[in-house]
């Protein structure tokens, strides 16, 4: 895994601190898939947790089911979806296996394009 | 009526005449229609260092080869003409019904020449073509020119496209306005339609059109509108929020130009994207153009009951982030007056913006405003006051009418215009996106997003997701997606299809309509054709290849939000792309280019129908 050239971050938190505190994570909801949640945002209290699993936690907060907006059946990010940590597309980082740290800051779209 | 059927209509406004001409085959398969074959007449017909403003220029209303048809968002239509902006070829796509119903007169294409003594508007019912007076109809809103001439018409099922009093006085950013609210927006075209005293055209036809391989054809058509239908961002998306689904898109990738580009997100998007559009209750339905199954615009209607089409991702960008402003309503009352005006939106906001930051960094004096409100970042009583002023050409408004480029050159500071051959750039900010830097760069039309939609592919991940900030590849995707693009735009198709449809959807539906039997390869490479005649026309009018870059600003570092640091990696990228364009080094055409793409024949001239 690479955490390397991670837009957006600041000071590393102590490790210590990193371990043994909770770490609040903020997976944010854009375009359709508001409208579909009807809320702009879910806080969740973890650490260490790879996009993937973050998902599955991120759904189980929300009543509304939303992970077919950006998985396909198979559980593998649709062509399209966007799933952004600190704005950098986590398929140049390592796509749903990528670590979530303190801070950070998730943001999901499912497809989308204009112009 | 055959597809390729359709003929010329030749109007000459200093004589008062018009004729009828045809249209060879052979026209088509070397241009398809649309985009690709007006450049070609134009090409053929003015020498490119005119006066854009003359009555030597011509002014092409053209609809594509799949314009009318059933084809999925077959319902665009372009105007060509030489730009008063840019001093380029200027191609403007709008959609509407105004294209299809245009093409039901049997008329592929109109070519509008010289002046009229005083102002007229050309009337098609059919071919039935009359010049008609418009002394009464000079200096309404375009909504209002519409309302009287589609009463003086006197018939259901007619469409009028228009100038404004921005095109009227000249403005070099105005625009024509098709059905109120469509617009050929970019590069000064409404300019050109006011320096010939046309003030509109109103059109009526009841020629059906039909296909070559007729069942063929419509197999195709409900295939394609099916996988437009299934496809999330076509079928889903676009309807759902429209073009402003992109806002919260890109401001999270880091590329969202706020306050004229100084910054690459906006810390209030979430009050201004198409989300809050939903939120706040504005939006009242989505709308499409002719044969559309996207139906991707907006109609809105703001609180105190002023309603109309828009805003779309752009116009509300550059009203809002770009002019540092949170305020949506203002946003879309700047762009209820565009359409209204007839001023292109991202000009206007952009030169706005501009006009900001030198009034912030005290280029602009308070006086020179002449008596308007301060021209302060976020201020949207200045936003909805210059729109205004821009587009009668009053007060302060008048040096804004020229755009960004020729009011930073009038107050010392033409690195301030965020433009690309002095037409301003839109939502994106190229530091960010490599590719889509190229693309703006290379635009045969100056700062445009459309002739070459990176964007697609570096943030949207369509047809594949490619890293950004990665140089390796970049030229040669930016050559098939303008090659392609060219190749939409020529057929007649929204460039929106293309996030459903590829190249060879693209060749079933032309050859369908056709009959015609062209490989995928054959219909890039007309692509290829036009892009290459464009360029030609551009070099020829005295766009120097130096011009194929972008402004100062982006060679310092993005100073906030994801992309903190990149920078413009432009004249790295453009030898690459020169070489794969077969260029010469110096960024001209070799001879044997323009022959290998037959583009060194002789003139094409149309044969007269009708006298």
């Amino acid at each position: 895994m690479s955490w390397c050239g991670r837009p957006g971050k600041g000071v590393l938190p102590d490790a210590a601190q990193s371990r043994f505190a909770g770490t609040m994570i903020r997976v944010r909801f854009f375009t359709i898939l508001r409208l579909l949640v009807k809320r702009a945002d879910v806080i969740l209290d973890r650490r260490g947790i790879s996009v993937r699993d973050l998902l599955d936690d991120a759904q189980r907060a929300v009543p509304v089911p939303f992970l077919h907006k950006v998985l396909d059946d198979e559980g593998k990010m649709k062509r399209g979806t966007l799933i952004l940590v600190n704005g950098r597309h986590v398929q140049h980082l390592d796509g749903l296996d990528t670590i979530i740290e303190d801070g950070d800051e998730v943001s999901l779209f499912p497809p989308g394009g204009g112009g | 009526m055959k597809v390729t059927d359709a003929g010329v209509l030749r109007v000459n406004l200093s004589k008062g005449t018009f004729v009828e001409e045809s249209v060879g085959e052979d026209m088509y398969k070397m241009y398809l229609g649309g985009r690709g074959m007006a450049a070609k007449l134009l090409s053929d017909e003015i020498d490119p260092a005119i006066d854009a403003l003359s009555p030597d220029n011509k002014l092409i209303f053209a609809n594509g080869l799949l314009s009318g048809t059933s084809a999925p968002t077959g319902g665009r239509y372009m105007v060509i003409t030489k730009s008063p902006l840019t001093g380029t070829i200027a191609s403007s796509n709008s959609g509407g019904i105004f294209g299809a119903v245009m093409r039901r007169t049997g008329y592929l294409m109109i070519v509008i020449e010289g002046r009229s003594p005083k102002p007229v508007y050309i009337s098609i019912n059919d071919n039935t073509v009359e010049i008609k007076d418009a002394v009464h109809l000079w200096g309404l809103g375009t909504a209002a020119a519409t309302d009287k001439i589609l009463q003086e018409f006197g018939e259901k099922r007619a469409s009028v496209s228009c100038i404004g009093p921005a095109g009227e006085k000249l403005s070099k950013i105005a625009c024509i306005i098709n059905d109120k609210h469509r617009a050929a927006g970019r590069s000064g075209v409404g300019a050109v339609m006011g320096s010939k005293n046309l003030k509109a055209i109103v059109v009526k036809g009841s020629n059906p059109i039909e296909s070559e391989e007729k069942d063929q054809f419509s197999a195709y058509a409900k295939e394609k509108t099916k996988m437009l239908k299934e496809n999330a961002v076509t079928g889903e998306g676009l309807p759902a929020l429209g073009t402003k689904v992109l806002d919260s898109i890109i401001n999270q990738s880091g590329l969202y130009p706020t306050r004229n580009f100084q910054f690459a997100t906006f810390e209030d998007t979430e009050e201004v994207s198409g989300e809050a559009l939903v939120a706040k209750g504005y939006l009242k339905s989505n709308k499409a153009c002719f044969g559309c199954p996207i139906a991707c615009g907006r109609y809105t209607v703001l609180p105190g009951g002023r309603e109309g089409e828009g805003p779309e991702y752009e116009s509300g960008w550059a009203f809002g982030a770009d002019c540092g402003v949170n305020d949506l309503i203002a946003i879309t009352e700047a762009n209820f007056i565009c359409n209204d005006l007839g001023l292109d939106t991202i000009s206007t906001g952009t030169t706005i913006a501009a006009a900001m930051e030198m009034y912030e960094k005290g280029y602009i004096k308070k006086e020179d405003l002449q008596n308007g409100p301060e021209m302060k970042f976020g201020s949207s009583e200045a936003v909805v006051y210059y729109t205004r002023m821009t587009g009668m050409r009053e007060g302060f408004g008048d040096l804004l009418a020229e755009g960004s480029y020729r009011l930073g050159e009038h107050f010392g500071h033409p690195e301030l215009s965020m433009s690309v051959k002095k037409q301003e750039l839109p939502a994106y900010d190229p530091r960010g996106v490599q590719g889509h830097g190229l693309s703006y760069a290379t635009s045969n039309r100056g700062g445009c997003h459309v002739r070459g939609y990176l964007i697609s592919p570096e943030i949207l991940g369509s047809p594949e997701k490619l890293d950004p900030q990665e140089l390796t590849g970049k030229p040669q995707w930016v050559k098939t997606f303008q090659d392609l693009t060219a190749v939409i735009d020529s057929a007649g198709l929204c460039l929106f299809s293309s996030f459903a449809l590829g190249l060879q959807d693209y060749t079933d539906l032309i050859n369908g309509a056709t009959g015609f039997s062209m490989t995928a390869e054959e219909v890039l490479t007309i692509g290829e054709r036009i892009w290459n005649l464009e360029r030609d026309f551009n070099l020829k009018a005295g766009i120097s290849p130096v011009t194929d870059s972008l402004p100062e600003r982006f060679l310092e570092p993005i100073p906030d939000g994801p992309q903190k640091g990149a920078v413009s990696h432009v004249q790295q990228l453009l030898p690459e792309y020169y070489s794969l364009r077969g260029w010469n080094k110096d960024g001209t055409i070799p001879k044997g280019k323009l022959k290998q793409l037959g583009l060194e024949n002789a003139k094409v001239v149309l044969v007269r129908k009708t006298g």
